[in-house]
């Protein structure tokens, strides 16, 4: 019996160490990895899925659909149960199109869990291949951005990438509004993948629809039109902006060479510039069709009447510089309507010079030059407008006729809008309206007077009429408007000799406006002016579009005023 | 009439058993009454718990048929303590008949329950002729070792326990119950053990059981020769690398670990215990049931359990040293021994230190023949406590 309790106290240790080892390793267990394998429990039977929110469509004015959302299906592959890349590859090509040489790599490619095979398929042809019951293949439902107008307003709505969120345009403007909020589900599984109960987290918020005030079939009028200038002149681009003059929304935008959203990636490879709207985003020197500016200036503030008379040379001293008149001529004396429609250099920095740089500088700003119009557009640009402080001597010859001064297209539309509109500046937009919401109030800024914006709109018809716009003129309508044609700054300095801008920028009908063009031509071969180059195109826009909206004729045929 | 004088009054047959029941109550080792008590309760309110979303629409399937397996259990345990042990000693060779006799009777009737067969259909409970075989082989041997407490040094006496246990172990091995089988080697090494066999002869034993369990697994299957289920290779590779394959042959020990320690200190609540209420965790009611435990109730209710078996195992030790003779000895050395590879092995493998051999967890996993085998093993060592008691009272 010794001999049994000798090993009786073997047992006891045995049974120590038993109980010591079970205890520690759950305490182990339990207080150490406790946090880590409670995770573990909880994420391998609960899965967070994402309820994709609809995006907004994007209309036009009256509703004819830019960008909308289609149901798409989404191929993936976890290579690792693909048990045959080769023939899976070559089912998979098949079903969707694709190259199999392509897919090959990345079923072949065990080291990870997941591969896109193909994103937003057609879901008919991702049906073909589902039925197929193939492991190792996975589908979920997307939804793909289609721009069934193409290349028709593309600068303006923009575009959306892979994973729906906007990218460029209105499309970016107004993301979260058009993106909506996802909404979220818990799903809970069993050991076998299947779903024992599935709870909504967060409901899902659809993106809601977006009303712009572009109209589908004026921005594809002009977009032909620019399309068809820009070969006539061999130009580098041409861009088109007409505005509701009674509203400031935007008819249409358009920028030649444009580009179409759906393969707005493939463009972005070759041409990154062409994706810019660049009557926005862009600023160019506008020449002529500025001194509207300076005109408007010395007439609000009383110090000439419309008849004033100037005695002009045709070359005055400015500082160090000499500014002369686009073409050689006598000592003339000119009105100040005449300074503008003949669009004299001379008379119009004499006015200036009148103004003095101080309020000359307010002016420009009152008119909306060197800020923001505040369009809701992604990027857009404020111009270059050097403040009085930094001017020279002979800045007061450059800047009151669009020189060494930087404007963009829309900045200038406004402008004119606003003569356009008895004087009342209207902030141009592109949302009409966003589905629930009121609509936008645009806002509105008095530049001038009722009286001088009369006035000035007289002398814009002069320039159509007789001056240097004659082709501008529209069968029973009249046109008040200014040609522009500014050369362009050279990068070592100075202007150059051959690369011009060439515009026309005018409203109509005359004496009840509806509606502003401004056309811009850079770089025509063949000719620069404005005259020649530009206002034909706004004749074409203009006529179309007046006619389109029917609007009222208030020309000759028509009775006169 | 004559008045008998000094006549010791004989007490009746009544008085007498009276006097017997008093002793054998005053000698039943009541703190082991009580841990078996509380643990089977404690595992009663832990099955009911566990099982609540196993059987759809009756959350009390389980907890109700596993009280009647108690019920029964404990009239069985009453009645071990009560038989005097030699009884067994004297008819061992027609008990070791019979159960051989069951368990090759397995091979006939038993059902196949994925991939095995391990129990016979008795209309009202399964019964599973390997628990049974527990007793018979604890009591057979404890006889054959003791009857040869003069030879325990010659081969011939370890051979010959070693000879008796193989056809039994081989029978459940066969069924295929590998845990139990186990089991059956603990047996033995108690009996030798307690016996006094030499260290030598356990000493070869265990190089011998060594080699065997290598040829088993690595060795016979690579000559092509498969001795084990292909499952069981697996899981027990898959205990020395577990992350070999974590959804295949070692799933069932991740998921055991990861619902061990998602517990943490109090537990995640009936509710919340995901492992269990999903069925994530195999095997929950019965093999991993402490798995389930710990997830519900964390470190404090895990260390419930395991401080009642400590006291269960604290006082069967304490039996030994009482026990009157050494076939009591053997028998209660054997049986603590057992328990204590049995607890190890189960306990051991739903944490991960112990390879995943499927086998109840004593008392408390669901199931009547491991809770009634169990029960009868506690009232032997009763009835060893009593004895040795009322033989140091003389």
């Amino acid at each position: 019996m010794r001999h049994a309790n000798r090993r009786l106290r073997l047992l006891v240790a045995v049974f120590a160490v038993v109980f010591a080892a079970a205890f520690a390793r759950v305490a182990w267990l339990q207080a150490v990895k406790a946090q880590t394998l409670d995770r573990l429990a909880s994420s391998q039977h609960r899965e967070e899925l994402d309820v994709p929110a609809r995006r907004g469509t994007i209309f036009d004015r009256l509703g004819v659909q830019l960008a909308f959302g289609e149901r798409a299906t989404t191929v993936y592959a976890n290579p690792k149960q693909v048990a045959d890349p080769r023939e899976v590859a070559l089912a998979v090509g098949e079903a969707l199109d694709l190259d199999p040489g392509k897919l090959y790599p990345l079923l072949a490619d065990r080291s990870r869990g997941f591969a896109y095979l193909a994103r937003k398929a057609d879901p008919e042809k991702a049906e073909t291949l589902k039925a197929q019951a193939i492991v190792g293949v996975g589908f979920y439902p997307e939804e793909r951005r289609v721009y069934p107008q193409r290349t028709v307003a593309s600068e303006v709505v923009g575009y959306a990438g892979t994973e729906n969120r906007g990218l460029s345009g209105v499309e970016l403007q107004l993301d979260e509004v058009l993106a909506g909020e996802n909404g979220s589900r818990t799903i809970v599984r069993d050991p076998f993948g299947r779903t024992i109960d599935v709870v909504e987290s967060t409901a899902v918020r659809n993106g809601r629809d977006v009303y712009l005030t572009i109209d589908n079939t004026i921005q594809g009028y002009v977009e032909r039109v620019l399309r068809g200038t820009r070969a006539r002149w061999g130009a580098q681009s041409a861009s088109a902006v007409v505005l509701d003059t009674k509203t400031g929304g935007v008819l249409a935008l358009g920028v030649e060479p444009g580009f179409d959203a759906n393969a707005y990636s493939a463009v972005a490879r070759s041409d990154q510039e062409r994706l810019r709207n660049r009557a926005v985003t862009d600023t160019y020197e506008p020449g002529s069709t500025f001194k509207v500016v300076t005109v408007g200036g010395v007439l609000e503030s009383a110090l000439v009447a419309p008849s004033t008379k100037f005695r002009l040379r045709y070359e005055i001293p400015v500082a160090d510089r000499i500014i002369h008149d686009a073409l050689p001529r006598g000592t003339l004396t000119m009105t100040v309507s005449q300074i503008l429609s003949r669009s004299s250099n001379v008379g119009v920095v004499t006015l200036a010079i009148k103004l003095q740089r101080e309020r000359l500088s307010e002016w420009i700003r009152r008119f909306g030059f060197g800020r923001r119009t505040g369009i809701d557009y992604p990027g857009e640009s404020r111009g270059i407008v050097l403040p009085p402080s930094k001017w020279s001597g002979s800045t007061i010859g450059n800047v009151p006729i669009g020189q060494g001064i930087a404007v963009t297209p829309l900045q200038m539309a406004a402008a004119y809008g606003a003569i356009a509109n008895g004087g009342l500046w209207l902030q141009p937009h592109l949302v009409d309206r966003v589905e629930g919401d009121k609509p936008v109030e645009p806002k509105e800024r008095r530049v001038i007077s009722q009286r001088v914006a009369r006035q000035l709109t007289r002398m814009l018809r002069g320039v159509v009429e007789e001056g240097s716009g004659t082709t501008a003129q529209i069968p029973d309508y009249r046109v008040a408007g200014k040609t522009g044609t500014a050369a362009k700054p050279e990068p070592t300095g100075g202007y150059s000799e051959s690369r011009y801008v060439a515009s026309f920028v005018g409203f109509a009908p005359a004496s009840r406006p509806r509606l502003v063009v401004l056309v811009t031509v850079d770089e025509p071969r063949g000719a620069i002016w404005g005259g020649v180059v530009a206002a034909p195109a706004f004749a074409e826009i203009a006529q179309f579009a007046l006619q389109y909206l029917e609007i009222p004729p208030d020309g000759r045929q028509a009775g006169g005023e | 009439m004559a008045t008998p004088v000094n006549r010791v009054p004989q007490p009746t047959r009544a008085q007498a058993a009276a006097w017997e029941l008093g002793a054998f109550l005053r000698h039943v080792d009541y703190l082991l009454l009580l841990a078996t008590g509380g643990l089977v309760a404690y595992g009663l309110w832990l099955l009911d718990a566990v099982t609540r979303n196993d059987v759809p629409g009756d959350p009390d399937y389980y907890v109700v048929r596993q009280l009647t397996y108690v019920a029964v259990g404990g009239l069985l345990l009453a009645l071990a303590s009560a038989v005097d042990l030699d009884v067994y000693r004297r008819v061992r060779v027609p008990l070791y008949g019979l159960a051989l006799a069951l368990l090759i009777s397995v091979f006939v009737f038993a059902e196949e329950v994925r991939g095995s067969k391990r129990w016979i259909e008795l209309g009202f409970f399964n019964f599973q002729p390997s628990e049974l075989g527990k007793i018979v082989l604890v009591v057979v041997l404890a006889g054959f070792v003791a009857d040869r407490r003069q030879r325990l040094g010659e081969w011939r006496t370890t051979l010959g326990v070693v000879g008796i246990a193989i056809p039994l172990m081989v029978l459940v091995f066969k069924e295929p119950d590998f845990g139990t089988t186990l089991i059956y080697g603990a047996i033995v090494v108690g009996a030798l053990f307690f016996g006094g066999a030499p260290w030598r002869h356990l000493a070869v034993l265990a190089v011998v059981a060594g080699l065997t369990a290598t040829a088993l697994l690595w060795f016979l299957p690579s000559a092509g020769l498969e001795v084990l289920e292909p499952y069981q290779r697996e899981r027990l590779i898959g205990f020395v690398d577990p992350d070999i394959d974590p959804s295949g042959s070692t799933y069932n020990v991740n998921q055991s670990i990861t619902a061990v320690g998602s517990g943490g200190l109090d537990g995640r609540g009936v509710a919340n215990a995901t492992q269990t209420k999903f069925n994530y965790l195999p095997e929950h009611s019965t093999d991993f049931i402490f798995s389930s435990l710990s997830e519900q109730r964390g470190f404090l209710g895990a260390s419930i359990l395991l401080l009642l078996y400590a006291v269960i195992v604290w006082r069967g030790i304490k039996i030994v040293a009482v026990a009157r003779d050494l076939y009591s000895a053997i028998v209660a050395g054997t049986v603590v021994f057992a328990l204590l590879v049995q607890l190890f092995i189960n306990v051991g493998m739903t944490i991960g230190i112990a390879p995943v051999t499927g086998i109840p967890l004593p008392l408390v996993s669901y199931g009547g023949s491991s809770l009634l085998t169990t029960l009868i093993l506690i009232g032997l060592l009763e009835a060893i406590h009593v004895r040795g008691r009322l033989a140091g009272a003389r």
